[in-house]
């Protein structure tokens, strides 16, 4: 039987009165490459936070590895590595010194000089993180995910603002983790990116599921021609189709 | 050993900030030469010490006062609206390592600045104390603590790095001012002595120039006042905190 490495059952939460999250169920098996697409305030980023247990759902559980991360945190983050959106870095930090900060956090940390080289940032090692470029930004992200030798990474919109080329060379990227085994959850609202790198994906609107499957799958169920029509369909926005 | 690492990264950021080096190491020393130049040998009112002996035990708490109400609200608030602490959080590690290498690095930041004041006083000045040295180095080292607290409350209750920065105006510049740090206490009109004699900042300094002249029975009340501070803002400030 595959194992599931991340379980999500009836997942809800309000903001005041508004529900952001709204009974979501999804399966991400160990070794996939998953993606929750959605527009801006669709609650992706919510979502993350309610499996990392950073914030409390106001119903329904979500497990990581047979855990609760917010009862489990020490021993989830031994295995999860994670990319937020709208994280900065310390003012005045190098490249190499943000590497040693995080390793430090963990107990067995991979080694971070193989990690830079394989993002192709050594050079960049002593260059302070403020003056990096938007792509080489993300991809110290990524390596600092990467640092705690994780078996999932949590990837929250990597790359949102960056060039076409910066987002191509991080797709690169991913697609090497994907081939090593790594089990990736993403979030996006690139269409061509879930192409590109997911073998499953799940749509949500207004917090709720809409769709869930290959891609496709969700191709096929909307009787559209690309994903990006897909989505649309699923958005409800056929007027624009 | 992985503080250890953590604390040394944190401790280069501060070495790295020019605030921290022009405030907190520069502007004492500065001080303390013009005022001996100017007034070195003059007895500092009724205080029964020289404006160097005044000043060097006054002068010795800038250091501290930058440290407890700029860098250390400054520096968590920052991390906190930067979620660096929200990041460190997602790690099997507490975000409250990230905040005590920091407190530390800036506790060093105020050690340093003291220790090159002392060395310009002792060797350019001819600076002695006649109170016990020792003695002198744990109420220097308690007004800290208790200072520390209030700058970890400060970072406690402000959400915003905008209310952060009125709070620590607020607390800063009248604290380096008026109670006595830079501007010898003993040239104030009684009103502002006054002033200076009720700040957390101007008990410490009562205290330390209490014990660097040896006059040890009226070290109690500062010492029980800035204990309590200590206690209670170092209790809130754990209280109070966020990550997020």
């Amino acid at each position: 039987m595959e194992e599931q490495y991340i379980c999500v059952r009836n997942l809800t939460k309000y903001f005041e009165k508004r529900q952001v999250v709204d009974h979501l169920s999804f399966d991400v098996k160990k070794g996939e490459v998953f993606a929750l697409l959605g527009h801006n305030g669709a609650g992706k980023s919510t979502t993350i936070d309610l499996i990392l247990g950073l914030k409390t759902p106001d119903e329904g559980t979500a497990r990581i590895m047979e855990m609760n991360a917010a009862k489990n945190r020490k021993a989830v983050f031994e295995k999860v590595g994670v990319q937020l959106q709208h994280t900065r870095y310390q003012n005045n930090i190098t490249v190499e010194e943000a590497c040693v900060e995080y390793a430090s956090l963990y107990k067995d940390p991979a080694d971070y000089h193989l990690l830079l080289e394989k993002f192709g940032l050594d050079s960049l090692k002593k260059n302070f993180v403020s003056k990096l470029s938007g792509g080489e930004r993300q991809k110290l992200s990524v390596v600092l995910a990467l640092i705690g030798d994780p078996e999932i990474v949590f990837l929250d919109e990597l790359t949102t603002g960056l060039d076409v080329a910066a987002r191509r060379e991080v797709w690169k990227t991913l697609k090497q983790l994907k081939e090593q085994g790594l089990t990736i959850f993403l979030t996006t609202h690139y269409m061509e990116e879930a192409e590109a790198l997911c073998d499953r994906i799940c749509i949500i609107r207004s917090g709720k599921k809409v769709t869930e499957g290959t891609i496709r799958e969700v191709i096929e169920a909307s009787g559209q021609k690309n994903l990006e029509d897909a989505y649309l369909f699923f958005m409800g926005e056929e007027d624009l189709l | 050993m992985r503080f250890l690492k953590m604390y040394q990264v944190e401790q280069k950021l501060f070495l790295r900030t020019p605030d921290v080096i022009v405030f907190n190491l520069a502007m004492p020393l500065v001080t303390l030469i013009l005022i001996t130049i100017i007034a070195g040998n003059k007895a500092a009112a009724d205080s029964g010490l020289t404006f160097l002996q005044s000043s060097y035990v006054a002068l010795s708490t800038v250091g501290i006062c930058c440290s407890a109400f700029m860098s250390i609200p400054i520096s968590i608030v920052e991390y906190r609206s930067q979620r660096v602490l929200k990041r460190m959080y997602c790690s099997p590690c507490s975000p409250a390592r990230l905040l005590a290498c920091d407190t530390i690095a800036s506790g060093v930041m105020a050690v340093i600045s003291t220790i090159i004041l002392t060395v310009a006083a002792v060797v350019f000045f001819g600076y002695r104390m006649s109170g016990n040295i020792f003695a002198y180095v744990g109420a220097w080292f308690l007004t800290m603590i208790s200072m520390f607290s209030i700058g970890l409350m400060v970072a406690s209750l402000c959400r915003t790095t905008k209310s952060m920065n009125v709070v620590t105006s607020l607390l800063y510049f009248p604290m380096l001012l008026f109670s006595g740090a830079t501007i010898p206490a003993e040239v104030f009109p009684a009103g502002l002595r006054a002033v200076a004699d009720i700040m957390p900042l101007g008990t410490g300094i009562n205290l330390l120039k209490a014990v660097s002249m040896g006059c040890y029975n009226e070290v109690i009340v500062p010492v029980i006042i800035l204990t309590a501070i200590a206690v209670i803002c170092g209790a809130v400030a754990v209280k109070a905190f966020r990550w997020e």
